[in-house]
């Protein structure tokens, strides 16, 4: 989230998407101050399956803690996978946005 | 052709007036006003609080569907939370003052054991309802993820408004509040 302006400077849209229904998402949200939307993707869960990304654990089956980069032709550019207690750095990302960025 | 124009309006009238009594109880303007001085935020229409069940330390049973038809004060918090512990007594003096007109304060703790709830629930002399969750599935589901965090839920069983932190609860905005979503209509379950 430190990072978000970096992003936005480069004209990068963050979306997160999860299993959680948006009222439980609106309090996550509310509790980080999060600048970008969170997005619900229950109870069907398409989204995250398209991408690959379910996650059995126990009795609950979440998403993936992962990322993708998508372009302005809609083309994904980059995936990374983070773990889920880690905080993963956004470096990585924000050099491959960079790279992908207009040139002027 | 007039008296069509004015059965027109009157539908109209009656119409509007339908949808500002289906709209929110945080987005009438009074209500509204109050949540902002309490630095609480409001909910979208669609949503609604998930469904929860769960025990007491006195092993009493309480889902929120029991709570039906009832202005819920839903507060997460844990003995260890240091900023919990001053909204607790303002709880318990709302509990005291204005459960008889229909508001239910219940305190949702976040996995800890009944003993040490038992003991915080008598130091502090509480006497609402105490819910233990053991497993944290009431906390995951409602997006807990600080404490303490309250969720105030209408009459009409929709969210009325998310504090984040804790609030003073005796104060002006929350004691004005709490009796104008008490006035609000009791609405059905079946007619949201």
């Amino acid at each position: 989230m430190a990072d978000y302006s970096k992003f936005e400077a480069l004209n990068v849209q963050i979306l997160g998407i999860s299993s959680n229904i948006p009222f439980s998402q609106k309090t996550f949200a509310d509790s980080l101050k999060l600048p970008y939307p969170l997005l619900s993707d229950a109870p069907e869960l398409k989204v995250i399956r398209s991408y690959g990304g379910l996650n059995q654990q126990w009795d609950m089956t979440t998403a993936q803690r992962w990322f993708f980069l998508i372009d302005l032709r809609g083309i994904v550019r980059g995936q990374w996978r983070g773990s889920t207690n880690d905080v993963f750095p956004s470096e990585p990302i924000l050099k491959a946005a960079k790279e992908l960025a207009p040139k002027h | 052709m007039i008296r069509w124009i004015t059965s027109g309006v009157a539908v109209c009238v009656i119409a509007a007036l339908m949808t500002a009594l289906n709209a929110p109880a945080g987005e009438r303007p009074a209500i509204a006003k109050l949540l902002k001085a309490l630095n609480a935020s409001g909910y979208p229409s669609a949503m609604q609080p998930p469904e929860f069940s769960g025990f007491t330390v006195d092993g009493q049973r309480v889902s929120l569907d029991s709570l039906q038809g009832k202005v819920v004060i839903l507060n997460f918090w844990a003995t260890w939370c240091l900023e919990c512990r001053p909204e607790m007594p303002m709880f318990e003096r709302l509990h005291r003052e204005f459960g008889a007109q229909g508001l239910s304060v219940v305190g949702i703790n976040a996995r800890e054991g009944a003993t040490a709830v038992r003991v915080y629930a008598k130091e502090l002399g509480l006497t609402f309802p105490l819910i233990l969750d053991p497993r944290g599935t009431i906390n995951a589901a409602y997006g807990v993820i600080g404490l303490p965090t309250t969720f105030l839920i209408g009459r009409d069983g929709r969210p009325v408004a998310l504090a984040i932190g804790p609030r003073d609860w005796n104060g002006e905005p929350a004691r004005a509040l709490i009796p104008a979503l008490l006035a609000e209509p009791v609405v059905s379950k079946g007619t949201r």
